[in-house]
């Protein structure tokens, strides 16, 4: 086994050993199954909750399948992205701070080979367990609403999923030089909140930002068009997480350690 | 006899303290060598520096056939003052996992696993998790971790300050068969640590090093013979008579006992007690003794 494959390796068995193999695809199982049935049976819950006051008459329009799947997504973007980071911000400061890292490190082990593990391992984690919870919404979408074309579904995925690779990328970027999770995810749960913010704001002069990514997800899934600045938000996510990656590893090459 | 590493200038400093102050020495093949100092003295971060856990503010490391910006990495073992583990692996998976990172094969990394556990004694917890073992064990696990890809240079971080009695005897006698195979450095605040297994010493205060040399050069060169004598009454009387009788190095008197340090122990016993009889002083105590480096070291420290 080479190296890389000993660290990506150990990264995997670690997930399982602390059941992270199961909760976070159990999360997102959990939030995409949430939407769907919450939207479906509203009717129900508001009877059960009481129901309305006599007379009143609600007109509860059926969402559109899009609709629901706009509203699983933003689930995922939600409290997805904090499941993400809170898995994700200890990766490599918690090893610092524990002491273990003096260990490891003294090994003639790279840099890079360490932090890219890690990054590989966390996103094959991230990549899974979106993968199974929007399936499975895909599945209630179908029996509850309306079919769903497996294109649609495939590439709402796949540009919803870039966001989410980017949001775990500066999760790992933050890693590289703060020995406190903590701090991690504070730092990277703001500039998430900021860049959704700005993007959103001033989002005809910051059409390439990443952040617009879930944006541009709704509007394909609504108009079934692929929004015109898609591709130029996609290449600067792709570039960010490479710089990010390459950044990462050479600031925590140049961190002591001890 | 060639050196493992050669140290020149070494410093450093935390927040514009110098902690360490140019220190200069090199470390001969085949040797144990004890990094000594009290608590504070600059022990862990010199032997951070050494690992490559922290860089020097300033001076050179330089490693016996690495050229400068190779990896030196493959020739040394570290253990922590305080190892932190994977607690979640076993303590021979981690063993397994180590062996890997510093080259071996993942066969020659199971074999070295077992022989490992088997040598530093902790191959019946072998399958058990390491969060579950104590100080001792992760201590051996540690020698473990440290000696897997067979380093031609072992440092140690305090290796038995924090152990039992027991604990500290079966790896000071680890150390011993350790010794046999690879250079160590191991630092240590027990002076009586590094006499057991060490060769050469290297004594650290203050970040200086104050005394270096072989176990025996130092034992020699400090080594003082020393007679102390109480009488009844005031002793110090009797000071100038005696002091005449032999060549005397030094004399210290504390309360009412004089400590004649000598070079010639014998014929200052014979003067001495040959002087008190024909004399009839009244003598109440009159032993002989030989300084350690112990008392070096505490008067070192102290000061
Ligand atoms: N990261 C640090 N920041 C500031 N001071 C430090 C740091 N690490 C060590 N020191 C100081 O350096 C001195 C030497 O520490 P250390 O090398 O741990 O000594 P020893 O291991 O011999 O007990 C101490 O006075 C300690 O307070
Ligand atoms: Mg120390």
């Amino acid at each position: 086994m080479n190296l890389w494959m000993v660290l990506f390796n150990k990264e995997l068995v670690e997930m399982s050993r602390n059941f992270k193999w199961i909760w976070v695809p159990i999360v997102f199982i959990l939030l995409a199954v949430k939407e769907p049935l919450t939207l479906y049976y509203m009717p129900q819950i508001i009877d059960a909750l009481g129901g309305l006051p006599e007379g009143a008459v609600i007109e509860l329009p059926v969402p559109s399948a899009s609709e629901v799947l706009i509203a699983i997504l933003g689930q995922f973007n939600t409290l997805g992205v904090l499941i993400i980071v809170l898995t994700s911000m200890g990766i490599i400061a918690a090893e610092r701070k524990s002491g273990v890292a003096a260990i490891i490190l003294v090994k003639p082990v790279s840099y890079a080979s360490f932090v890219t593990a890690k990054w590989a391992a966390a996103m094959l984690l991230l990549w899974v367990s979106y993968f199974i919870g929007y399936v499975a919404s895909w599945y209630y979408v179908v029996i509850l609403f309306e079919a769903v074309p497996f294109i649609d579904f495939f590439q709402s995925f796949l540009l919803n999923g870039i966001w989410l690779s980017f949001v775990l990328t500066m999760t790992i970027f933050f890693n590289s030089f703060n020995k406190s999770p903590g701090v991690v995810g504070f730092i990277t749960i703001a500039i998430i909140i900021l860049l959704s913010v700005l993007s959103s704001s001033f989002s005809h002069w910051l059409q390439w930002s990443p952040s617009l990514l879930p944006t541009y997800t709704n509007t394909f899934l609504l108009s079934n068009e692929i929004p015109d600045n898609v591709l130029s938000a996609i290449i600067v996510a792709i570039i960010g997480m490479i710089v990010l990656l390459v950044c990462s590893i050479s600031i925590f090459r140049r961190k002591e350690l001890a | 006899m060639s050196a493992v590493v050669t140290v020149s200038g070494l410093r450093k400093s935390f927040q514009n303290e110098d902690v360490i102050k140019g220190l200069e020495f090199d470390l001969t093949k085949g040797k144990c060598i004890a990094l000594l100092g009290a608590n504070g003295a600059g022990k862990t971060t010199t032997l951070q520096m050494l690992s490559g856990l922290l860089r020097p503010s300033a001076g050179s490391i330089a490693f016996d056939g690495v050229q400068k910006g190779e990896d030196f990495r493959k020739l040394i073992g570290y253990l922590p003052q305080h190892p932190v583990f994977y607690e979640w692996m076993s303590g021979r998976e981690f063993l397994e996992y180590t062996g890997m990172l510093a080259g071996l094969s993942k066969k020659e990394s199971k074999e070295r696993a077992e022989e490992l556990l088997e040598m530093v004694g902790i191959s019946n917890a072998k399958n058990r998790r390491i969060g579950k073992y104590s100080g001792g064990m992760k201590q051996r696990l540690g020698i473990a971790q440290a000696i897997i890809h067979r380093p031609k240079l072992v440092m140690l971080d305090e290796p038995v300050s924090a152990l039992d009695p027991f604990g500290r005897r079966e790896v000071l006698e680890l150390m011993e068969r350790m010794k046999k195979e690879t250079t160590i450095l191991f630092s240590t605040h027990i002076l009586n640590d590094a006499e057991e297994v060490c060769d050469d010493i290297l004594f650290l205060h203050k970040g200086e090093i104050v005394e270096s040399g072989s176990m025996k050069e130092l034992r020699d060169k400090y080594q003082q013979s020393k007679i102390d004598l109480v009488f009844r009454g005031e002793s110090d009387q009797y000071i100038e008579k005696l002091s005449s009788l032999v060549e005397i190095q030094s004399i210290s008197v504390h309360e009412n006992k004089i400590s004649f340090f000598v070079h010639n122990i014998d014929d200052a016993k014979h003067a001495f007690l040959r002087e008190i009889t024909d004399r009839n002083w009244p003598l109440l105590k009159f032993e002989i003794s030989k300084t350690s480096l112990e008392d070096v070291f505490m008067k070192v420290v102290e000061k």
